[in-house]
């Protein structure tokens, strides 16, 4: 178990060079870790007969062979894909912010979890696509479901670097436009804006039929806010500084940023857009399993 | 104004150099503003809540900030503030409209206030203090004076506004050489505190200044917990629920004194060409030994021996010597220690009255009445005996010139007129001795009526009643364990026959209530007295409840009343009871300090002014009291030790001479020890290091009354508030 921790652990992917590998490693170690792939979908072929595991579909037991062997099977079918990914990275510059206690910065966590999420659905033959954007979409990545595909992916995710400021609400108008084959958006920001515009983009989502996910990821130290000596707080995306007492300010802050949090994750809510908090210091499996587990359950994602 | 500046000047530090260190209390102020500047940078992309939270919270943090600021400013500048010994000039009391003190000054007087550690003694410090006291003191103030001796003495009773004569007052003060009354100087103090505030009542606030060495015998019963010490502190609680009280402590730690505290003759008289002799007693209360001391004696101030002692520490050692007088008249022994930081009591004086003879006069019903009395005074029968007795009927008693006896006694005398009772009791006030022996013949109703008055008793001659003559024969005498001088000479000498005495006859004698100085010197077995002698009118008087002859008989059986006279037991109770008849002629002229001496005036002076010159030299005139017979003289001021000496007017045939008088101390005070002020009740504020300080004494009792203290407290209580705002102002901004 200590073993399969350690494959997600941040600190340990830290140490792993290039997105693709820290990618592999972190699959690898996922499908290791559950035997099963959470994307499997509806399909037409036969493709195979798989044991049966616990947590299969009782629809898929193959009931005739079991009275010919006594012996549960599941029928496996060649997959039609009918899911279109699009994975949308917020690379403005409080993206690349990393605290004292955090091995990666949002940026390099949130690349880790877009990686790791298209190469299970190549794998799986679904399409991904990829937008990466701050105040405008800096590189737009058509889905595509080839294995091949998963390399121009990760080189654009390599290449994207923490610039500029966010503009969240106008760009998810954008993409909401350009995205014309319904499937669904995964996001991976900050979403360091204002919640307004921020819901507002992601109603539009919504109303063009995409499934919408929202990975926000949060460093560790602006969630405890830990600071204690007198500090000057150099403002990114161009805002002001702040020299202060933090240990004066600390609730008060955070107070602000939980304000913030709850009225995002609400919004998410109202509009059945899936919300995940993510703190950079989180290994990166729990995050996947705590969004994939529930559709596991499900048949499809 | 006029107010801000009394305000201003009521106040003042006794370490103005401490204050320096209130530049400290700008450290808060850099230590923020290097705060300020000296801080960590970060980049921080959830700046927006930050600003927000900055912007929301901005008043609040810079209030928190500067209470912040302020508290840590002050809590220096309290602990400065302290440091430099802050005080309220009045004691804060200007700071009231028409607020004005009485200070009521308590200088100690007693004798050990003459030890001298340094070249001024301890009196002489508190004379200081005292004006230093006077002149620290606001214009308004007005001052009594009070000096503390055994009794304590009121030296200026009204309320002084001017301090310039009280200052004078103050530096006039004489030590005296008495003891130290606590309890009599604090009843004064405090009737001279209530009679302030009912005459003076502009001066409402009373301080009270005790200027003492804390002598432990002066002070110490006020720490106990026995009856006396628990009515001391109960007069200090009363005293301080009306004034402040404040004593300066002069005291030393371990102080050094060597005093004679004994000196007394052995014989109970002394006759002139006979060895007299005296037995000195010295101690050293003193903590480190003393060796090879010089003792000195002289006689008439003419020194005629010394010797050696070692003295251990806290020890006494005794030294004897004898000495023949040559000629009559009052001698003067005194003994002499060397020097020592406190001389007061180094040297002790006895005024020795030495008779050419011994004088005594029998009175009897008849010759046999006294016959062996006779013989008993003056066993030799020798001329040259230092007792020459004279035998007289008691018809003779009322033409002869008592006065010039030393001791007369009175055999079987039937009864005593009027006159003759006068004559007795005029006798007695002239310090003579009487001795009554009873017989046959005395008719008791008469003796109780005449001399056993109890309703008259300055007539009373005897030192009991008759009661009933009690026929019950008695074999022994109770000696009472030998406490009585009388019978002590009878100790271990059980051959000289007292116990077993043979007595068939005699009268029930009982002392009433009244007389308690009256004491029984020898019993019957029976419990019933057989001696009892007293103290009376200056002189002395004994009775013997059975005859001093066999002549006394029972009318019934013919025995004789007691075979004593022929009883082996009879000289020496006799001659014991000529010394105990005698022994108040040298107590006439001793005394301790503080005592009141006192004498009939010589036949030869009266009429005259008498005067009395005191040890330092200064002529008093003495009280004459003429309603007394005889006059006597009386004069109370014997506040130093030493000689006094009555000057005798010159005759014709003499030039004037005097006769002296010894006053001696009362060693009590010799013993320097201190009491611990711990001890002493909390209402005592007790100053002990005012002697660093050389001005303002009363800057250091405001300070120590508790100016600094509080400011510590405050200073403290400020921390606690630093740390709560902190804390709960932090919590606050959320």
């Amino acid at each position: 178990m200590a073993q399969k921790t350690t494959y997600f652990d941040p600190e340990t992917l830290a140490k792993i060079q290039g997105l693709s590998l820290r990618a592999q490693h972190i699959v690898e170690g996922y499908i290791s870790g559950v035997h099963r792939s959470p994307f499997h979908g509806y399909s037409i072929e036969f493709a195979e007969h798989r044991e049966y595991a616990p947590g299969d579909d009782l629809r898929y037991v193959d009931w005739k062979v079991f009275g010919k062997t006594d012996k549960y099977y599941v029928k496996q079918y060649e997959e039609e894909t009918n899911l279109i990914a699009y994975l949308l990275l917020d690379t403005s510059e409080s993206m690349a912010y990393r605290g004292p206690q955090a091995s990666l910065s949002k940026l390099e966590y949130a690349k880790c979890l877009a990686a790791s999420l298209a190469y299970l659905i190549l794998q799986q033959q679904d399409s991904a696509g990829l937008a990466t954007f701050a105040g405008q979409i800096h590189s737009l990545v058509r889905p595509s479901g080839n294995p091949s595909h998963l390399k121009q992916l990760l080189h654009v995710l390599e290449q994207a670097t923490g610039a500029g400021k966010t503009a969240t609400g106008p760009i998810f108008h954008d993409l909401a436009e350009r995205l014309n084959k319904r499937g669904m958006v995964i996001v991976f920001s900050d979403l360091f804006d204002r919640p307004e515009s921020l819901l507002a983009g992601l109603k539009h989502l919504r109303h063009r039929r995409h499934e919408v996910m929202v990975f926000q990821l949060l460093d560790p130290a602006e969630l405890e806010f830990p600071f204690r000596q007198m500090t000057r707080f150099k403002g990114l995306e161009q805002l002001d500084d702040v020299l202060t007492d933090p240990q004066a300010l600390r609730e008060a802050y955070l107070n602000e940023l939980q304000a913030f949090l709850k009225r995002v994750k609400v919004g998410c809510r109202e509009q059945r857009v899936d919300y995940t908090l993510v703190r950079t210091d989180q290994p990166i499996d729990m995050v996947l399993t705590s969004v994939l587990a529930p559709r596991m359950s499900q048949a499809k994602l | 104004m006029n107010h801000v500046f009394a305000v201003l000047f009521a106040f003042g530090f006794g370490n103005l150099a401490m204050l320096g260190w209130l530049a400290a209390a700008s450290a808060p102020l850099l230590i923020h503003l290097w705060n300020r500047r000296k801080y960590q940078e970060t980049e921080w992309a959830a700046i927006e809540f930050l600003l927000a939270a900055a912007r929301r919270n901005a008043r609040r943090l810079q209030l928190r900030q500067w209470v912040l600021l302020a508290v840590r400013t002050a809590i220096v500048v309290l602990v400065v503030t302290a440091l430099a010994e802050p005080f309220f000039d009045q004691l804060g009391m200007r700071f009231m409209p028409g607020g004005r003190t009485h200070k009521l000054l308590v200088v100690d007087g007693s004798y050990s206030m003459d030890y001298r550690p340094t070249d001024r003694s301890r009196f002489e410090q508190a004379k200081q203090l005292a004006v230093q006291i006077v002149e620290a003191s606001g214009p308004s103030d007005a001052f009594t004076l009070v000096m503390m001796g055994s009794p304590a003495q009121v030296i200026v009773g009204t309320p002084a506004l001017e301090t310039g004569s009280f200052v004078k007052e103050i530096e006039s003060l004489r030590l005296t050489h008495a003891a130290a009354d606590l309890s009599s100087t604090l009843a004064l103090v405090r009737k001279m505190v209530e009679r302030v505030t009912a005459k003076h009542r502009r001066l409402e606030h009373h301080e009270v200044y005790f200027l003492t060495d804390l002598g432990r015998n002066t002070w110490a019963p006020a720490t106990q917990d026995d009856p006396a010490g628990v009515e001391l502190q109960r007069q200090i609680d009363q005293l301080s629920a009306q004034a402040r009280l404040i004593v300066f402590d002069l005291g030393q730690p371990e102080p050094e004194n060597l005093a004679v505290v004994h000196l007394k003759r052995n014989e109970p008289f002394t006759i002139a060409g006979h060895q007299a002799t005296f037995d000195v007693n010295l101690r050293n209360f003193g903590t480190r030994p003393r060796l090879r001391q010089v003792v000195q004696w002289a006689v008439d101030d003419r020194p005629v021996g010394e010797t050696l002692v070692d003295l251990p520490p806290g020890g006494e050692a005794s030294v004897s010597f004898g000495h023949r007088f040559e000629t009559p008249g009052q001698h003067v022994v005194s003994v002499q220690l060397s020097p020592d930081l406190l001389e007061v009591d180094n040297r002790r004086w006895l005024s020795v009255p030495v008779k050419s003879q011994l004088r005594t006069l029998c009175v009897g019903s008849q010759p046999q009445a006294t016959k062996y009395l006779d013989l008993a005074l003056n066993p030799t029968g020798s001329r040259q005996s230092p007792v020459h007795n004279q035998t007289v009927p008691e018809s003779a008693l009322s033409e002869l010139d008592l006065g010039q006896f030393d001791s007369v006694f009175l055999a079987n005398v039937g009864q005593f007129t009027k006159t003759e009772a006068r004559l007795l009791v005029r006798y007695l006030r002239q310090g003579g001795g009487l001795v009554f022996f009873l017989g046959d013949q005395v008719i008791p109703s008469r003796y109780n009526a005449l001399l056993a008055s109890e309703r008259r008793p300055g007539e009373r001659v005897l030192p009991a009643r008759l009661g009933p003559i009690v026929q019950e024969a008695q074999y022994r005498f109770d000696a009472l364990d030998y406490r009585h001088p009388l019978v002590r000479v009878f100790r271990g000498q059980e051959q000289a026959g007292l116990l077993t005495t043979p007595v068939y006859r005699y009268f029930q004698l009982t002392i009433p209530a009244a007389w308690p100085e009256a004491q029984v010197a020898l019993a019957f077995a029976d419990g019933r007295p057989a001696i009892v002698e007293e103290s009376l009118h200056g002189g002395r008087t004994v009775l013997v409840a059975t005859a001093a002859s066999l002549a006394s008989v029972d009318p019934v059986t013919g025995n004789p009343w007691t075979t004593m006279p022929a009883w082996p037991s009879f000289v020496p109770i006799v001659q014991e009871l000529l010394a105990l008849a005698v022994g108040n002629q040298i107590e006439q002229s001793n005394g301790l300090v503080g005592q009141t001496l006192s004498a009939p005036v010589p036949a030869a002076q009266r009429g005259a002014a008498l005067n009395l010159r005191s040890p330092d030299g200064q002529d008093h005139p003495v009280t004459v009291l003429t309603d007394s017979d005889p006059p006597r003289w009386t004069f109370a001021k014997t506040v130093e030790s030493g000689l006094y000496q009555l000057g005798l007017r010159s005759s014709a045939e003499s030039a004037s001479a005097t006769i002296s008088y010894a006053v001696n101390v009362a060693t009590v005070e010799s013993d320097l020890a201190k009491v611990d002020s711990q001890h002493l009740p909390e209402d005592l504020l007790v100053e002990t290091e005012w002697r660093g300080l050389n001005a303002d004494p009363v800057g250091q009792i405001s300070r120590r009354a508790g100016v600094h203290r509080m400011l510590l407290y405050g200073a403290l209580g400020l921390l606690l508030l630093e740390t709560c705002l902190a804390w709960r102002l932090g919590r606050s901004l959320a």
